[in-house]
C-alpha cells in the first residue's frame, strides 16, 4: 500500500482516478474467518470435527457482506477482517443458499465499515474480456490479486452442493483456496464471485456471474430464500433425421424432445413424455435444447433458472403434431433434497440393538460409499422411478455395532431396511417407530433389501442390547430424527 | 454363507494365477534357454523316475477371448504354457483353464523334439478340467515309448505328494509337497466350488508351470490349479472330481456336474434358530433362493426352508457334515462331487418347524439370464445402423476391470444380482452396448447400456428376436426402439438409412453385421 501510494505521484501516465478507486475496492474485499463443525455421518452420535478455514467477502450494501455458502457452511464462528486491519469482527450468516454457492453475511457491529465502497453488481462479461480476481488465496496473507480474461460462459454445475447446474464464467485466472467468495470486477463493478477452479487444469477458475447473484439477492428480499426452482423434465437433442421425420419436424425447426417428466415435479400433468417443446415463455428453443439470452445461446433452464417459487412459465410444445401453449407453475421439490450435499444439518439415525439405521443422502453416500446394487439403484431413481412416492427415506443399516445380539449380522451392512416386523418402512421415524412399538414382540424380524435372511432381534432382549451398546459405544443419544 | 467363505479362498489364490499368467506371456527371459540353464543345478542323488519324461506332456495353447466392446472381433492371442498328464487311450488332461477360449492348442512331448496339435474332447468350465486329444498328425510316433499315468485313489491329510514340472531341456522338477487340508475350492469359473486338496511345498517356477499334475505312489493324484507363493499352499483337484468328469468323456457326451440350484446361509445365529424354531440338536442351512428350474424347485424347496440332512448325512449350522473319510465338508461336496445327474437326493427340511423328506432329481443348473461365464462362446450381438446390440453376459461386465462391481453400469449389475426382477418374457438380456456415429445414429452418440424392451413393437427375448424385429420397420420407413431404461425411452432409426450404413460397416471391414 505504501509503495502504491508513493509511486501514484511519481508515475503521471498511470491515471490517478483508477488508483483511488482501488484502494478503496480494496478495503471493502474483507478476509473471513470460519470455524465449522463438520457431522459425521458415519457415527452420527458424535460431535464431528472442528476445524476451519479461510475464504474473501465484500460489502454490497450497509452491513451485507456477500460470500460463498461453503466459506461459511458448517461454521460455528465466523470472524470478519478488513485489508490491512488486525481486528476480528465477528459475523453471523444473514441468508445462506447452497444451491448456488452464495451466502449473505453481516457484522455485529458495522459502525468501522461506515464510510466503505459498496461494491456495485455488473453485468455478465463479454468473451475474451479482462477482469480482476481479489482475494486472500493461499500463500500469504495479505491481498492477492490476479488478471484474467473471460474464456467461457457455460451452464455447469456447483461443486458446493453437487446437484446444482446454473450458469458459470470460466475465467483463465487461477482461483485457489481462500480466493473464494472474492469478487471479481471490471470497469469496478463486480462481474461476479470467484467459487471454483479445476483440480486438473491449471489456470483456470470459475465464477458466479451476476444473474445468479442477483437472483439470490432477490428471493432473499422476502426474508427467506426459497431455493432455485426448475421444471423437472429430462431433454435429449432432436439431431437425428429420423427422430425429425418421425415428429414432422425439419433440421431447422425449432424443438427439442421431453425425454422424461419427474413424477410429482411442476410439469407432471403439463407436459408428457415425447412433447417438443418449442418455446419457454416466447424464447425459441433450438433442437439442442438452447436458448438466446442476451446474445448468448445457453441451456435453457437459464430461462426458469432466473424465475421464482410460484411463477408461471408458458411452454410451447407440439403434441402428437399439434402445436399448443401450456403452463406450469414453479414450485421447490423437496425429494431432490436427496442429490444435494446437505450442510449446517444435524445427521438423523436410530439406533436399536447396536444396529445403526440412516437415512440416506448424498452426504451419507459420501461417507459410506456403498456398494450395494440396490442402494445404489435407489438412490440413483428416488426421483425418476417416483420411489419418494413411497419412501421419504430409504433407511440404510449403516453399521452393526458388535453385541452378543447381533454377532451374526454383520453382512447384511450397506443395504437398505425394507420391512420391520413384515411392515414397508417408509423413512426413519416410521423405522424408529417399528423399533419401539407399545407392546413387545417375540422377535423384531428386519429385512434388508436384497438379503433374503432376515436380521432377527430376540423382543426380549432388544432394550437391554440397546442399552448395552449405547453405553459401550458411547452413544450419547440412542435417536436424533429430526425435527 | 458358502459363496462368502469360498470366495475368501479363491482370492487367496489368485495371485499366483495372475503371476503365472504374467510370467508365460510377458516374461520372455524365463523361457530363454541360457537363464533356465544357470537355474539348473544338478542334484546328485536326487531320484529320477525316467517315466515322469514319459508321463508328461507340455500343452501350449493360444488364448484369445472375444472383444467385449466390439464383439465381432478377438482380442490380442495370449500364450499359455502347462503339464498335462497322459492318461490311456492317448488322452491328455489338464485344466479347463488352459483350454477355455483357446484358439489352438498342440501338444509337445517332454524334450520338446515333437509336437501334435490337440484339439478339445471334453471340457468342464466349472470343475476347471480338460480332456485332449491328438487332432490330426503322426499319433502313433508322438506317443510312441510314452506312458500313460493312471488315476490314484483319493488322499489323506498328511499324505505326501510329488508335484511334476519338467525344465525346458526336459529333466524333471519333483516338489514334495504335504496335504495339510481338504476343502471345497472355485479354481476357475466363479461361484463353482469342488472338492480339492491343500498341499503346503515349495515350488519353483519352471516353464509350462501353468498347471501340472501332482502324484501320490505313482498314480496321478490331481491336477495343481493354482499355487501361492506367499504362504506356499498348493490348491489341487481331487480325484474324486477326475474320476466323474472322466467318466463321464466316455460316451462321448458330456453333460457336466449336477446341481441343486439352491443359495443357502448358515443358522449359526442363536436368535435366527430361535426364530426358526430350530431345536439345538440340529444344524441346518437356510435355503435363501431357488433358482427357476432347478433340480430343487422342481422337487418343491422353497426360499426359507431348512434343510437339516443331504443323504443321511446331518448338516452342521454353518454347512458343514462329516465325511467318512476326509471329516468335516462342505454340504455342496455330498451334491455336487458325490453324485451324477439324475441321480436321486434325500433331503430332509424343516418348514415352519415341521419336518419333511423331499426327493430331488439332480439335473444340470438351468439356463441363467445373465451367463455367469461364456467361455469358447462368441459373444451374440447385432450390429443396426452403427448401434451395437449384445446379450448381457457376467464376461461383458466383468470386461469393466478389477472393479467392475463398481464401475460397469448399474443398470446392468441389477440384472446380474436380480434376475428374477427381469426374467418375464425374456430369455436373455439384449441391450444397446455402444453406438457407432454415424449417418443413421446421429444426435444418439452417448447413447449406450440401455436394456431393450421392444423393437417394433416386438418384445426383445434375445438376438433371434432382435434380428426378427428389425426385419419389419414400421410403414413410415422407421425403426422403432423402446428402451427399458432412458430417458429417452423411445428412439427411431431410418430403416433405408440404417440398411446402407450396415453395408459401410460391412465394406469397412466389421466381419459380420451379427452373431446369433
Amino acid at each position: 500500500m505504501a509503495e502504491q501510494s508513493a509511486a501514484s505521484p511519481l508515475s503521471p501516465l498511470a491515471p490517478l482516478q483508477t488508483q483511488a478507486v482501488d484502494q478503496n475496492i480494496y478495503e471493502s474485499i474483507v478476509r473471513i474467518e470460519a470455524a465449522t463443525q463438520v457431522p459425521n455421518y458415519k457415527e452420527p452420535w458424535k460431535a464431528g470435527r472442528f476445524s476451519g478455514g479461510i475464504g474473501t467477502g465484500f460489502i454490497i450494501g450497509p452491513n451485507r457482506f456477500l460470500t460463498n455458502a461453503h466459506v461459511v457452511s458448517n461454521a460455528r464462528r465466523l470472524l470478519i477482517t478488513m485489508h490491512g486491519s488486525a481486528r476480528k469482527h465477528p459475523a453471523k450468516i444473514l441468508h445462506i443458499a447452497h444451491d448456488c454457492d452464495l451466502a449473505l453475511l453481516e457484522v455485529d457491529d458495522f459502525i468501522p465499515f461506515l464510510g466503505l465502497q459498496h461494491l456495485p453488481i455488473g453485468g455478465v462479461p463479454k468473451l475474451e474480456s479482462q477482469v480482476r480476481v481479489i482475494g486472500y488465496p493461499v500463500g500469504g496473507n495479505r491481498i492477492s490479486v490476479t488478471r484474467g480474461v473471460v474464456s467461457r460462459i457455460d451452464f455447469n454445475t456447483y461443486s458446493h452442493s453437487r446437484s446444482d447446474q446454473h450458469l458459470v464464467v470460466q475465467i483463465d485466472a487461477a482461483i485457489n483456496p481462500g480466493n473464494s467468495g472474492g469478487p471479481v470486477l471490471q470497469d469496478g463493478k463486480v462481474v461476479g464471485v470467484a467459487f471454483q477452479g479445476l483440480r486438473s487444469a491449471d489456470n483456470t477458475g470459475y465464477m458466479i456471474p451476476t444473474p445468479v447473484v442477483r437472483r439470490f439477492l432477490k428471493d432473499i428480499e422476502d426474508g427467506n430464500y426459497d431455493k432455485y426452482v426448475d421444471l423437472g423434465i429430462a431433454h435429449f437433442p432432436m439431431f437425428n433425421p429420423a427422430m425429425q421425420k418421425k415428429f414432422g419436424l425439419s433440421p431447422t425447426s425449432p424443438g427439442v424432445l421431453v425425454a422424461a417428466v419427474t413424477p410429482d415435479g411442476p410439469c407432471d400433468g403439463v407436459l408428457q413424455d415425447n412433447d417438443i417443446l418449442t418455446a419457454i415463455n416466447d424464447n425459441a428453443v433450438d433442437a439442442a435444447g438452447n436458448v438466446l439470452i442476451d446474445g448468448e445461446k445457453v441451456n435453457m433452464n437459464e430461462i426458469v433458472e432466473r424465475k421464482f417459487s410460484g411463477d408461471i412459465v408458458k411452454l410451447s410444445v407440439i403434441r402428437e403434431g399439434k402445436a399448443m401453449d401450456v403452463s406450469c407453475t414453479l414450485k421447490p421439490f423437496p425429494p431432490s433434497q436427496m442429490y444435494a450435499v446437505q450442510y449446517g444439518v444435524k445427521p438423523r439415525y436410530t439406533s436399536f440393538a447396536g444396529l445403526v439405521m440412516q437415512p440416506l443422502d448424498r452426504n451419507l453416500y459420501a461417507a459410506h460409499n456403498f456398494s450395494n446394487t440396490r442402494v445404489r439403484r435407489l438412490f440413483t431413481h428416488y426421483l425418476d422411478e417416483a420411489i419418494f412416492k413411497e419412501r421419504e427415506d430409504i433407511v440404510i443399516l449403516t453399521s452393526v455395532l458388535s453385541d452378543p445380539v447381533n454377532t451374526h449380522v454383520s453382512s447384511h451392512v450397506g443395504t437398505a431396511v425394507e420391512t420391520i416386523n413384515g411392515e414397508k418402512v417408509t423413512s426413519l421415524k416410521h423405522a424408529h417407530k417399528l423399533l419401539h412399538p407399545e407392546k413387545t414382540p417375540g422377535f423384531f424380524i428386519i429385512k434388508c433389501e436384497g438379503i433374503e435372511r432376515p436380521i432377527v432381534v430376540p423382543g426380549d432382549k432388544a432394550a437391554a442390547a440397546s442399552q448395552r451398546t449405547e453405553t459401550n459405544y458411547g452413544i450419547t443419544s440412542p435417536a436424533y430424527l429430526g425435527n | 454363507m458358502q459363496i462368502k467363505f469360498s470366495i475368501l479362498t479363491f482370492l487367496v489364490s489368485l495371485p499366483l494365477i495372475i503371476a503365472s499368467c504374467c510370467e508365460h506371456q510377458s516374461c520372455p527371459a524365463k523361457t530363454d534357454p541360457s537363464t533356465s540353464s544357470s537355474e539348473q543345478s544338478p542334484e546328485p542323488g536326487a531320484p529320477l523316475d525316467p517315466s515322469i519324461r514319459q508321463s508328461l506332456v507340455r500343452i501350449n495353447s493360444t488364448i484369445q477371448a472375444w472383444s467385449a466392446s466390439q464383439p465381432w472381433d478377438k482380442s490380442a492371442p495370449a500364450k499359455r504354457r502347462a503339464l498335462g498328464a497322459l492318461l490311456a487311450g492317448n488322452r491328455v488332461l489338464t485344466t479347463a483353464e488352459m483350454a477355455a477360449n483357446a484358439t489352438y492348442i498342440e501338444m509337445e512331448n517332454a524334450d520338446s523334439t515333437r509336437r501334435i496339435p490337440a484339439k478339445v474332447t471334453a471340457i468342464d468350465y466349472e470343475a476347471n478340467l480338460a480332456l485332449l486329444e491328438p487332432n490330426n498328425g503322426d499319433t502313433e510316433s508322438f506317443f510312441k515309448n510314452l506312458h500313460p499315468l493312471t488315476l490314484g485313489t483319493s488322499a489323506l491329510i498328511g499324505d505326501r505328494v510329488d508335484v511334476w514340472q519338467l525344465e525346458d531341456n526336459g529333466m524333471p522338477i519333483i516338489t514334495e509337497a504335504t496335504i495339510q487340508s481338504v476343502d471345497i475350492l472355485s479354481s476357475f469359473a466363479n461361484g463353482h466350488f469342488f472338492l480339492a486338496y491343500e498341499a503346503k511345498g515349495s515350488m519353483q517356477s519352471a516353464s509350462n508351470s501353468f498347471t501340472v499334475p501332482v502324484i501320490r505312489n505313482g498314480k496321478l493324484l490331481g491336477l495343481l490349479s493354482s499355487y501361492d507363493s506367499k504362504d506356499q499352499i498348493i490348491d489341487i483337484i481331487a480325484p474324486e472330481i477326475i474320476e466323474a468328469f472322466l467318466t463321464d468323456t466316455t460316451d462321448g457326451n458330456y453333460a457336466g456336474f449336477p446341481s441343486l440350484g439352491i443359495a443357502i446361509t448358515s443358522t449359526v445365529d442363536p436368535n435366527f434358530r430361535d426364530w426358526l424354531k430350530l431345536s439345538d440338536d440340529v444344524g441346518g442351512i437356510y435355503v435363501t433362493k431357488v433358482r427357476k428350474g432347478s433340480a430343487a424347485q422342481k422337487a418343491g424347496i422353497e426360499k426359507g426352508d431348512v434343510i437339516i440332512d443331504i443323504n443321511g448325512r446331518p448338516i452342521g449350522r454353518l454347512g458343514y457334515y462329516t465325511d467318512d473319510q476326509y471329516g468335516r465338508l462342505y454340504w455342496s461336496h455330498l451334491i455336487r462331487g458325490s453324485l451324477k445327474l439324475g441321480d436321486d437326493v434325500r433331503l430332509t427340511i424343516l418348514r415352519e418347524g415341521k419336518e419333511t423328506i423331499i426327493t430331488a432329481s439332480l439335473e444340470r443348473p438351468g439356463k441363467r439370464l445373465v451367463a455367469l461365464h461364456s467361455y469358447d462362446q462368441a459373444p451374440r450381438y447385432l450390429v443396426k445402423g452403427g448401434f451395437i446390440f449384445q446379450e448381457l453376459t457376467a464376461t461383458y461386465l466383468k470386461a469393466f476391470g478389477k472393479d467392475w462391481k463398481s464401475k460397469a453400469p448399474l443398470n446392468l449389475l441389477d440384472v446380474l444380482s436380480s434376475p428374477e426382477d427381469y426374467e418375464e418374457d425374456r430369455n436373455k438380456i439384449i441391450f444397446l452396448s455402444a453406438t457407432i456415429p454415424t449417418p443413421a445414429t446421429t444426435g444418439y452418440e452417448p447413447l449406450r447400456n440401455f436394456i431393450i424392451n421392444k423393437v417394433n413393437g416386438q418384445t426383445i427375448a434375445d438376438i433371434a428376436s432382435l434380428i426378427e424385429a428389425f426385419q419389419q420397420p414400421g410403414p413410415d420407413g422407421l425403426h422403432t426402439i423402446e428402451f427399458t431404461d432412458g430417458p429417452p425411452k423411445t428412439i427411431y432409426l431410418d430403416a433405408t438409412l440404417s440398411d446402407q450404413v450396415d453395408t459401410k460397416l460391412l465394406e469397412r471391414g466389421i466381419p459380420a453385421l451379427s452373431r446369433q
